[in-house]
């Protein structure tokens, strides 16, 4: 169920169990908790979403009220590494159809409007159709899950999602046993999307997963980031997060759901076949054709901070590594 | 000229909005695009100089030259001492790793040579070795855009400018020594 403004307390709670969780907060972490708490207090008295740290309350451009969500954390699947602030999470982030910039998301995305949302689900299933957002997501299941997130371009966060696991969602349309793949569209909306005037990817923005991917409790759709709604540069309003695979598989703004016997094409795949492939497993020893993916730059560690090295897919192997037993990782990249 | 790099120290001590959430990445973006900058600035005094007929315009171009190199300096050291952590193994490890590395390190070594000829012991060979100096710039600019390019992973509209603005001086260039020759 959705909370409305003034019922906001749990939340507060969750922000102090965070707290709790942590065995030595950074400094720097400090700031952006106490800002966090700001922010709900903003949001009590306004009812509108703005925000301090000298960052301009319309260039977060939502006209429309961030709701906050009612959700349980997920210890199993939660890691206990210190979250990424939530300015550098909807401030720094790759969504191409707002530009190609990592701030550009951030500041291009006020024209796009989330609500009211629907999915078309179409191929493999015995249920297909069109749905509401409200129909595909019971927001009274919602869990936190903490996930690391590593970019391709070897820079990573840790997040505080909100969602449900994606298996939930895609066994009500009951798949056939022919669906061997899903694939997923985000919405094409260039008029909204300033970066989808521009041919830079094929769009509308394509991914894709097998169904044993899709189906593993890791994988997650989440509509929400540090108890609230997503925000439009974060793929509002909802999107996936597969954390044991490369950022760029976890397709924001979805709006087209399709189950299939063949693997799918996917934007970036289209784009460069050698350098992006279906699998996109998070990998050190495989490393892009022109970068290494060796180690990463952890967001928020400050000017000084060292690169880490990058675990085999990105730390999840223990859950995931399974589905790929036999795979060459090389050759399915 | 120096514009850029003092906003870049200002934003780097908080003022003007910061160096945002990736504060090494955007140091490193900045000086290198401004090292790009520069470089093609240096290009286009001669070509500027000859049709306009202000032939004392030329001199602009050694200034311009270092400070493209300033930027270049500034560009490969960030990456080495911040974003690398000054560890040299690791350096020449993630150089040889990723091949857009190697290029940009070629245009950094290029300008290296330009700018020790600088120094006034060497002013005599620099003024008899004007077509060494030059091919080196040359050199240096396409490595610079080619590493722009190519760390991309898409390509972006402004390493799109430069490199056609560079072939269009490459083909200018080649014209003239051609009409010289003959």
């Amino acid at each position: 169920m959705l909370e409305s403004i003034d019922e906001s307390d749990k939340l507060h709670l969750l922000v102090m169990k965070i707290n709790e969780t942590k065995i030595k907060i950074p400094s720097s972490e400090i700031t952006s908790e106490s800002a966090y708490l700001n922010r709900r207090k903003l949001i009590q008295s306004v009812g509108l979403f703005s925000l301090g740290l000298g960052l301009a309350e319309s260039t977060f451009g939502q006209n429309q009220e961030i709701r906050l969500l009612k959700s349980m954390r997920n210890e199993n699947y939660s890691t206990k590494e210190t979250p990424n602030s939530f300015p550098d999470i909807t401030t720094y982030n790759n969504f191409y159809e707002f530009g190609m910039q990592k701030s550009d998301p951030y500041m291009n995305s006020e024209m796009f409007e989330p609500k009211p949302w629907s999915v078309e689900v179409s191929g493999e299933a015995n249920l297909t159709g069109t749905f509401d957002l409200e129909d595909l997501i019971d927001f009274n299941k919602l869990e936190e899950r903490i996930y690391r997130l590593r970019c391709v371009e070897a820079w990573s966060m840790v997040i505080p999602w909100v969602g449900i696991p994606l298996f939930s969602i895609l066994k009500k349309f009951e798949p056939f046993s022919s669906a061997k793949y899903i694939s997923f569209e985000t919405v094409y909306r260039p008029n909204e999307m300033p970066g989808q005037k521009r041919r830079i990817l094929s769009w509308p923005y394509k991914e894709g997963l097998t169904i044993q991917e899709a189906m593993h409790p890791l994988a997650l759709m989440a509509v929400g980031i540090y108890g609230k709604e997503l925000l439009n540069q974060n793929g509002a309003p909802m999107r996936l997060v597969i954390p044991w695979k490369y950022g760029f598989k976890s397709i924001k703004s979805i709006n087209k759901i399709h189950f299939q016997e063949r693997q799918p094409r996917t934007s970036w795949n289209i784009s460069a076949p050698k350098e992006y492939g279906f699998y996109a497993n998070v990998n050190p020893l495989v490393d892009h054709p022109r970068w290494s993916q060796s180690r990463e730059r952890r967001i928020g560690t400050g000017f000084f901070g060292a690169k880490q090295p990058t675990m085999p897919f990105n730390g999840y192997a223990e859950e995931v590594a399974d589905l790929y037993s036999g795979l060459d990782l090389r050759k399915y990249y | 000229m120096l514009v850029p790099y003092f906003l870049l120290i200002f934003r780097s001590l908080g003022y003007l909005s910061g160096l945002g959430v990736n504060p090494v990445e955007t140091i490193i973006h900045e000086t290198g695009l401004w090292s790009i900058r520069f470089l093609m600035l240096t290009l286009l005094i001669t070509p500027i100089a000859y049709y306009s007929g202000i032939g004392s315009i030329a001199k602009l171009g050694k200034p311009v030259g270092l400070m493209a190199f300033f930027y270049v300096l500034n560009h490969f050291l960030s990456y080495a001492m911040i974003d690398q952590a000054g560890d040299i193994g690791v350096i020449v490890v993630d150089i040889i790793e990723t091949p857009y590395l190697i290029v940009g390190w070629g245009g950094f070594l290029c300008l290296l040579g330009v700018a020790s000829v600088s120094f006034k012991r060497l002013e005599n060979w620099f003024n008899q070795n004007r077509s060494t100096i030059s091919g080196l710039v040359y050199g240096a600019t396409i490595l610079g855009v080619w590493h722009f390019y190519w760390q991309a992973k898409v390509v972006e509209l402004e390493s799109l400018i430069y490199s056609i603005i560079l072939t269009g001086l490459i083909l200018w260039r080649l014209r003239i020594s051609t009409n010289r020759k003959q």
